[in-house]
């Protein structure tokens, strides 16, 4: 075909193109040497070290966060164990006094919610004291706690006295 | 094993001319200068033809010396080696575009004026007529007609498509044929 010999010179040849490439041929580009300064030296390859500082860097924050996290994390962790364990103590002493029917005494006496609560005062609070002081604040921390306890228990008897059916009449006719 | 540029270019069954300016391009920028010689043999044909299409004949030359001087310069701002024909024809076509901006305000002399030979005037007549013609057929015309290279070469080393090259090929030679009179089927 025509048409394939003026894409890849292949096919029938068309005279009409081969005259025209020949009288065109004299046109063609000559070899000739390159020309290029001694002096030029040869471009070196520009390498982007964008990426792997970029990485580099955020691996680098990524540890260091890490690692105030955890130090952070720690002092806060240590006080906090110490306080639930003494908290505990007294407790159990006190529980044959308890009585358990009582729900307001539930919460009162319940370690463990105590423990979280102190845990959650203490983290969101950073402690910078000395070890001393940290121990006379806990000291008195625990004789606030061992109070509070006595007073909700005296509150939980009278509660417990003003439900009792007597009351509840007298109460009832009070209203009524 | 390592494989040089010498191996490649000397190896008839590399089917890929990319493969070939890939590693010279490596090579030059790793220091080999005579590299840079290798791809301005395979590539100054397709620089010449750019500028032919464009520029008068009396500049081309000097030009093709300046475009390859500039390629040299910045051939480690080329992010794809595989892309040096497209890239070196795109640096062609600016210096071309370059030349008219610059010498608006000269004369150009013609080659009559100039004294030279009429050997190839008629050569030089056809030329004038396929650079009247639009821009895209005419760059493919003369790679295909001046420069002898086939369809698929010239896709391979401007970049283009070679179902474009293709269309250009056929409708630039309509054209053409239209232009220098000859009835088409005869």
């Amino acid at each position: 075909m025509k048409e394939d010999y003026l894409w890849d010179k292949t096919g029938e040849p068309d005279p009409e193109i081969q005259q025209l490439e020949e009288i065109l041929g004299a046109l063609r580009y000559e070899p000739k040497p390159l020309e290029l300064p001694q002096d030029l030296l040869v471009p070196r390859r520009r390498r982007n070290h964008f990426p792997l500082l970029a990485i580099a860097a955020t691996v680098l924050l990524a540890l260091l966060a890490a690692g105030l996290w955890l130090r952070v994390r720690s002092r806060n962790e240590s006080p906090t164990q110490q306080a639930s364990i003494e908290t505990a103590t007294p407790r159990a002493e006190e529980k044959p006094n308890e009585t358990p029917k009582s729900p307001v005494n539930k919460s009162a006496v319940n370690p463990s919610l105590l423990t979280a609560r102190k845990s959650y005062r203490k983290r969101s609070a950073p402690s910078a004291l000395p070890k001393q002081e940290r121990e006379e604040a806990l000291e008195a921390k625990q004789q606030v706690m061992l109070a509070l306890r006595l007073t909700t228990e005296k509150l939980s008897l009278v509660h417990k006295k003003n439900q009792s059916p007597s009351n509840q009449i007298k109460n009832q006719h009070r209203v009524g | 094993m390592y494989v040089t540029a010498d191996m490649l270019l000397m190896n008839p069954e590399q089917p890929q001319e990319t493969a070939v300016e890939v590693v010279l391009v490596r090579a030059v920028l790793d220091g080999d200068r005579d590299g840079f010689a290798r791809l301005y043999d395979l590539y100054a044909p397709l620089v010449h033809g750019i500028l032919l299409a464009r520029v008068p004949r009396a500049e081309v030359d000097d030009l093709v010396q300046d475009i390859f001087l500039h390629a040299f310069k910045k051939l480690h701002t080329l992010r794809e080696a595989s892309s040096f024909g497209p890239w070196i024809a795109m640096i062609a076509r600016n210096r071309a575009v370059d030349y008219h901006r610059r010498s608006k305000e000269t004369v150009e002399i013609s080659d009559e004026v100039r004294g030279t030979d009429t050997h190839d005037s008629k050569a030089k007549e056809i030329l004038e007529l396929i650079r009247s013609l639009p821009e895209a057929y005419r760059e493919t015309l003369i790679l295909r007609l001046v420069e002898g290279m086939t369809g698929p070469e010239i896709a391979a080393r401007t970049g283009l498509t070679a179902a474009s090259v293709r269309v250009n090929l056929h409708r630039g030679m309509k054209l053409l044929r239209e232009r220098l009179g000859f009835v088409e089927g005869v």
